[in-house]
């Protein structure tokens, strides 16, 4: 009888443990499967405006791609031409090097675009935004108050004074924008707005921009070439 | 034996079972779920698509690196003029690069459920990464990336909704890593200043954005990973 009762306590007990193991492993396989949905958040717990916006900018970046594409495409072509016929397409080679003077500020620059003239002080991080919004909208070439603005040029405010490159500039300022009126536009509307609330802002649409200022390109002392 | 397993068997499906309709409870109708997967569907497929015209514009960038690089073996005039393109690539970003730097960290700090807080600065704003490499350019940084994505001059951060975004729709996704090639000394000074990135260290105390950074003697960033078309300026000659 003894033995008999102690058998029984035993199944119990296996019983019992295994019950919880089978409960542990049933809240496991579940965590799990949330943990894997919190991992995926990034884009499947976003909103639709969010990832119909995405959509957008990734149809307009991918058109942009296609378009690189095709241009390398015709300056391979004419490169290999001019190879196969035993000579050089010097002229190809050019137009390269002048396209990304002009996308590194290192030549003075006409074309369509914006005036933005701002009547009063800025922080530097207005200044950021705004900048950052027009080459969003494919600015090519920009300048404030007679200094040539890239992405590596530094914005920066002591108190109320701005910096452009550790230059001070004072208000009035003038913006100029080389780029797609139609694009730059409502970018310029957007930081305009707000501004507006502060400083009085006035964007003008100019058939022909010139920006003649140049940016004096840093020497490399610690960055090397190759990865 | 067998009322064993059959125990076990119960209590598992059960208890999954609960814990999905737990799960389930909180979800919309399925017409709605249908077509929040239909918008996400094409996210991927035109991020995908997004991914082999990067790699069809390298590939191609190649092509054209060695044409040039032809020509110039056959002509001294060309010889120069691919110098100098060579030199306002690496200014571009174009070519990768190696050398002592920073490596900046940052990501999401925690939601405080806060009803009364409804600023999100527990999330990292594109805002953030763009003012931390302004402050980088100002303390000497000769090349910046931001979650291997080369800082180029045509670089803009903005959001798309809720998402970050640089550089031809590329999603930027916590955490963040900022690289910059520099005297290390002098990029930890700048972003050590007290007088730089003071909203984002207020908050970085308050939410725990993990705002730090280390110094390398070697860092590698690639070349950025597309080109660059220009379409309305004209140079004046």
């Amino acid at each position: 009888m003894p033995s008999r009762s102690a058998e029984r306590t035993a199944r119990a007990q296996r019983l019992i443990i295994i019950s919880l193991i089978a409960l542990a492993l049933g809240f496991l396989l579940v965590v799990q499967l949330r943990s894997q949905a919190a991992v995926a958040r990034t884009l499947a717990a976003q909103d639709d405006t969010s990832v119909a916006l995405l959509i957008n900018d990734l149809n307009r970046a991918n058109n942009q791609l296609i378009q690189q594409g095709v241009a390398l495409a015709q300056q391979e072509a004419q490169l290999r031409q001019a190879l196969a016929a035993g000579g050089t397409d010097a002229q190809s080679i050019q137009k390269e090097l002048t396209a990304l003077r002009e996308i590194n500020g290192d030549v003075p620059v006409h074309g369509p675009g914006l005036q933005i003239q701002i009547q009063g002080t800025v922080l530097d991080f207005e200044l950021q935004d705004a900048l950052n919004s027009l080459r969003n909208a494919g600015a090519e070439a920009m300048a404030l108050n007679g200094y040539r603005i890239i992405s590596s040029t530094p914005v920066q405010s002591r108190g109320n004074t701005l910096l452009i490159d550790g230059h001070a500039v004072s208000a009035p300022l003038s913006l100029l924008v080389v780029g797609d009126p139609e694009q730059l536009g409502p970018a310029a509307d957007l930081s305009a707005s707000s501004l507006q609330t502060r400083v009085q802002v006035d964007i003008q649409r100019q058939t022909d921009i010139a920006i003649t200022e140049v940016v004096t390109s840093r020497p490399l002392i610690y960055a090397q070439l190759g990865k | 034996m067998t009322v064993l397993a059959s125990v076990s068997l119960a209590t598992f499906l059960v208890t999954a079972a609960a814990a999905t309709q737990f799960r389930s409870q909180p979800l919309p109708p399925s017409n709605r779920l249908a077509r929040d997967e239909a918008l996400r569907q094409s996210v991927n497929q035109l991020e995908d698509q997004n991914r082999v015209l990067k790699a069809r514009v390298q590939g191609l960038q190649a092509q054209v690196k060695a044409g040039e690089d032809q020509s110039a073996n056959r002509s001294s005039a060309v010889q120069l003029v691919k110098a100098q393109l060579d030199d306002q690539r690496v200014i571009a970003g174009l070519t990768p690069l190696h050398g002592p730097g920073l490596t900046i960290l940052l990501h999401d700090g925690a939601d405080p459920n806060d009803p009364s807080d409804r600023s999100l600065g527990w999330t990292v704003h594109y805002q953030d990464l763009q003012d931390i490499v302004n402050v980088l350019w100002a303390a000497g940084a000769e090349a910046v990336t931001v979650n291997g994505q080369r800082v180029v001059p045509t670089t803009a951060f903005h959001y798309a909704g809720v998402n970050i975004l640089v550089n031809n729709a590329s999603r930027l996704t916590a955490p963040y890593t900022v690289t910059a090639l520099g005297n290390p000394s002098s990029l930890a000074g700048g972003l050590g200043d007290p007088d730089q990135l003071a909203e984002l260290k207020s908050r970085n105390r308050i939410y725990g954005l993990g705002f730090s950074w280390l110094r390398s003697t070697r860092l590698s960033l690639p070349a950025y990973d597309a080109t660059f078309l220009v379409k309305y300026a004209q140079p004046i000659s």
